[in-house]
C-alpha cells in the first residue's frame, strides 16, 4: 500500500517537472540578456525583453485584445453549436449519423492548409477575407470537433431520463435544459470551453491566411520573433500565452464549477 | 382524481411490438399493479400513460379526454422512475419544489410545501442535504415527495421498491399505501415482485410479452389464474394434467375425487405448493417418496415423487422429514384451479 502511494507521489512529481521545466526555461530566457549556446545559465540577466513587451510599440496589448476577442467569440459560438450537435449525436439514432460524425471530425484529420486555401478563395468573394469576422468563421470548424465529441459523450452518458423526469415534473423544454440539463453537463462545458479556447487562441496559419495581416493576433506577433531568433522576446510572449490560458481556465472554473460539484462529479463522469 | 382508459394501445420499437393491443381501464382512485417479467412492456405502459412515449395505435383517455398526443407536462400525471433521478445539483428542498418552481409557484410557498412534503414522507430536517448525502431509501422517499408536491391526479410508480433492502422495502411500501389512501390519487405501480403487487394493489394486471393476460383482484389472480403463465408469476404451482368428468379427476396413475365443476374433458390442474398437505401415508390417499428437501425457516419445500410425477409441497416442518421418507399427500382440491387444455 505504501509503495503504491510512493509511486503515485513520484509520478506526480515527474509530471509536474515535465510541465514546469519548459515553462521555467521560458521564464529564464525572458529575463536574460546574454545566453550563449554553450552556457548552462545565462551570462547576464536583464529586462530588455519585458520592457519591450510592455511598451506600446510592441503591440502586445492590442494583439492580445484581438486574440482574446476572437477566441472568446469562437468559444461561445462553438458551445452554442456543439451542445445541440453533441446531444443529437449522443442520444439520437438517425440515418447518416456515421457520415456526419466523420465530417465533423474532418477539420482535425485533414491538414488545415487544404481547407484554408479553399475557404480563402470563397471568403475573398464574399468579402470576409482580411476581417475579424472571417477569422472567427474560419476558426469555428476547427474547434467544433472538440466540442461536439465532448458533448456527444457527455449526453450519451447522461441519457434522456433526466429530461423526461423534468418533463413529468411539468418543466417545458427550456426549463428542462436550464434547470436540469445545463447543471449536469457543466463539467463538459468547462472541458470543451478550455479546449476550444486554446485551439483558437494558438491558431496561427488560418488566422494568417484569412486575416491577411490585418487581423493581428498573439501567435502572429510571436512568430517573427521565433523565426528571427529573438528568443528573449519570444519567450516573453510564450509566457503571456501560458498565463492567458491558465487565467481562462481559472475564471471558467470559478464561473461554472461553483456549487456542490462533488455531487455531480462522482455521479456520471468516470 | 381521474381514471385512465387505454383502448387498443399498441407501441413498437423499431420492428418489435412492446405493447400489443392493450385495452385496460384504471378506475378513479384505484391502485393498479402492473406485473410481469422484465421486458414485458410494463415500463412502456407507464411511459405511454405519462406521455413520454406516443402510442402507434389506439387511444388513451385520461379523465374521459383523448390524450394520446398530449404532452407530458400538460397531463396531471407524475411519474416516479425506478432510479429515483433526484437532481444531483439541487438540495432536497429544491428537488421537492422543482415541479412547483416550473409551475411558477412563489419561493415562499415552495419552501413551505417542500417542508410539508418532507414531513409527509417522514424525513423532516433533511431539506438542506444533497441527494448524494442520502441513503437509497431516503432518496426514494424524496423522489416520492417530489412527485406528490405537484398533487398529481395520477401517480405512476416504476418499481419504486426494487433497489431497496427488505426492511426499507416494507417501510416504503406501507408509506406508499398510506399516502395513496390519504390522497386517493389513481396510482399505477409497476413491479415484478408478486408479493408487492398482492399486498398493495386493488387490482393486478398481468402482462406477458406485451399482452395483457389477466386483470383482476389479487385474490382472483391468485386463486383463479387463467393460464399457467399467470399462475407461475404468483407463486409456485404443480401442474397435473388429466381427464375431468363429474367429480372424478383421472390422471395417468391416480384417480382423485374433486368438487364437481362445470368444466370437463382434458384439463390441467394448477395445484399450489401450499395446497398439498404432507400427512402420514394412509391407504386411501396417494403416497410417494421425498426426493428433495429445501429448508427455508418457517417452512420446507419437499419434492415428492408420486408415480410418474414430481410434486412440490410446502410443508410447515411439523414432522422431521428427510429425503427417502415415505409420505402421504392430501391435496386441497377445492382450492385447486383447473384450466381447459
Amino acid at each position: 500500500m505504501k509503495s503504491v502511494i510512493n509511486s503515485k507521489k513520484i509520478m506526480l512529481i515527474m509530471i509536474t517537472l515535465l510541465l514546469f521545466i519548459p515553462i521555467s526555461v521560458l521564464l529564464v530566457w525572458s529575463f536574460s540578456r546574454l545566453w550563449p549556446s554553450e552556457a548552462l545559465f545565462p551570462n547576464k540577466l536583464g529586462l530588455r525583453g519585458w520592457s519591450y513587451l510592455l511598451s506600446p510599440r510592441s503591440k502586445v496589448f492590442s494583439s492580445l485584445a484581438v486574440s482574446l476577442f476572437i477566441s472568446f467569440v469562437v468559444t461561445v459560438l462553438g458551445l452554442i453549436l456543439s451542445i445541440p450537435a453533441g446531444k443529437a449525436l449522443g442520444q439520437l439514432n438517425f440515418p447518416g449519423k456515421n457520415i456526419i460524425e466523420v465530417l465533423i471530425l474532418a477539420p482535425i484529420i485533414i491538414p488545415t492548409i487544404t481547407i484554408g486555401m479553399g475557404i480563402h478563395i470563397v471568403f475573398i468573394k464574399w468579402g470576409l477575407a482580411d476581417k475579424i469576422l472571417g477569422v472567427i468563421l474560419v476558426q469555428l470548424p476547427l474547434v467544433l470537433p472538440y466540442g461536439v465529441r465532448i458533448f456527444a459523450s457527455v449526453f450519451k452518458a447522461l441519457g434522456e431520463k433526466w429530461e423526461e423526469q423534468a418533463k413529468t415534473l411539468k418543466a417545458n423544454v427550456w426549463q428542462g435544459f436550464w434547470y436540469v440539463v445545463f447543471p449536469l453537463i457543466r463539467p463538459g462545458i468547462i472541458g470543451a470551453s478550455i479546449l476550444m479556447f486554446n485551439v483558437s487562441f494558438s491558431q496561427y496559419f488560418l488566422t494568417f491566411l484569412i486575416g491577411g495581416g490585418n487581423v493581428n493576433t498573439l501567435p502572429l506577433l510571436l512568430f517573427p520573433f521565433i523565426n528571427g531568433g529573438d528568443r528573449v522576446i519570444a519567450s516573453g510572449i510564450g509566457l503571456v500565452f501560458i498565463i492567458i490560458s491558465l487565467v481562462f481556465m481559472f475564471l471558467l472554473e470559478k464561473a461554472l464549477g461553483k456549487g456542490n460539484d462533488n455531487s455531480i462529479g462522482n455521479f456520471y463522469y468516470l | 382524481m381521474l381514471d385512465v382508459i387505454l383502448a387498443g394501445v399498441t407501441k413498437k420499437y423499431k420492428d418489435q411490438v412492446v405493447v400489443d393491443d392493450i385495452s385496460l381501464k384504471i378506475g378513479n382512485g384505484e391502485l393498479l399493479a402492473l406485473v410481469g417479467h422484465s421486458g414485458c412492456g410494463k415500463t412502456t405502459m407507464l411511459r405511454l400513460i405519462a406521455g413520454l412515449s406516443q402510442p402507434d395505435k389506439g387511444k388513451i383517455l385520461i379523465g374521459g379526454q383523448e390524450s394520446a398526443r398530449l404532452k407530458a407536462r400538460k397531463r396531471e400525471i407524475v411519474m416516479v422512475f425506478q432510479e429515483n433521478l433526484l437532481f444531483p445539483h439541487l438540495n432536497v428542498a429544491d428537488n421537492i419544489a422543482f415541479g412547483l418552481k416550473m409551475g411558477g409557484v412563489s419561493k415562499k410557498e415552495r419552501v413551505k410545501r417542500a417542508q410539508e412534503m418532507l414531513n409527509l414522507v417522514r424525513l423532516p430536517g433533511l431539506a438542506g442535504r444533497y441527494p448524494s448525502q442520502l441513503s437509497g431509501g431516503q432518496q426514494q422517499r424524496v423522489s416520492l415527495a417530489r412527485a406528490l408536491a405537484l398533487e398529481p391526479k395520477i401517480l405512476l410508480l416504476d418499481e419504486p421498491l426494487s433497489n431497496l433492502d427488505p426492511k426499507l422495502r416494507d417501510e416504503l411500501r406501507d408509506l406508499i399505501l398510506l399516502l395513496h389512501r390519504r390522497f386517493k390519487m389513481t396510482t399505477v405501480l409497476v413491479t415484478h415482485d408478486r408479493d408487492e403487487a398482492m399486498m398493495m394493489a386493488d387490482r393486478i394486471a398481468v402482462m406477458y410479452y406485451g399482452s395483457l393476460l389477466q386483470v383482476g383482484k389479487p385474490v382472483d389472480i391468485y386463486c383463479r389464474p387463467v393460464s399457467s403463465e399467470v399462475a407461475n408469476l404468483f407463486g409456485q404451482c404443480n401442474y397435473i394434467t388429466g381427464f375431468l368428468k363429474g367429480s372424478e379427476f383421472q390422471t395417468e396413475d391416480y384417480r382423485f375425487t374433486v368438487p364437481v365443476l362445470k368444466k370437463g374433458g382434458r384439463v390441467e390442474a394448477c395445484v399450489r405448493t401450499e395446497h398439498i398437505k404432507i400427512i402420514r401415508p394412509i391407504s386411501d390417499r396417494p403416497s410417494g417418496v421425498v426426493i428433495e428437501k429445501k429448508f427455508s425457516g418457517g417452512y420446507s419445500l419437499l419434492k415428492v415423487s408420486l408415480g410418474g410425477m414430481n410434486l412440490i409441497a410446502k410443508d410447515d416442518n411439523l414432522f422431521d422429514l428427510h429425503v427417502g421418507d415415505r409420505v402421504g399427500l392430501d391435496i386441497d382440491w377445492p382450492q385447486v384451479h383447473f384450466n381447459q387444455v
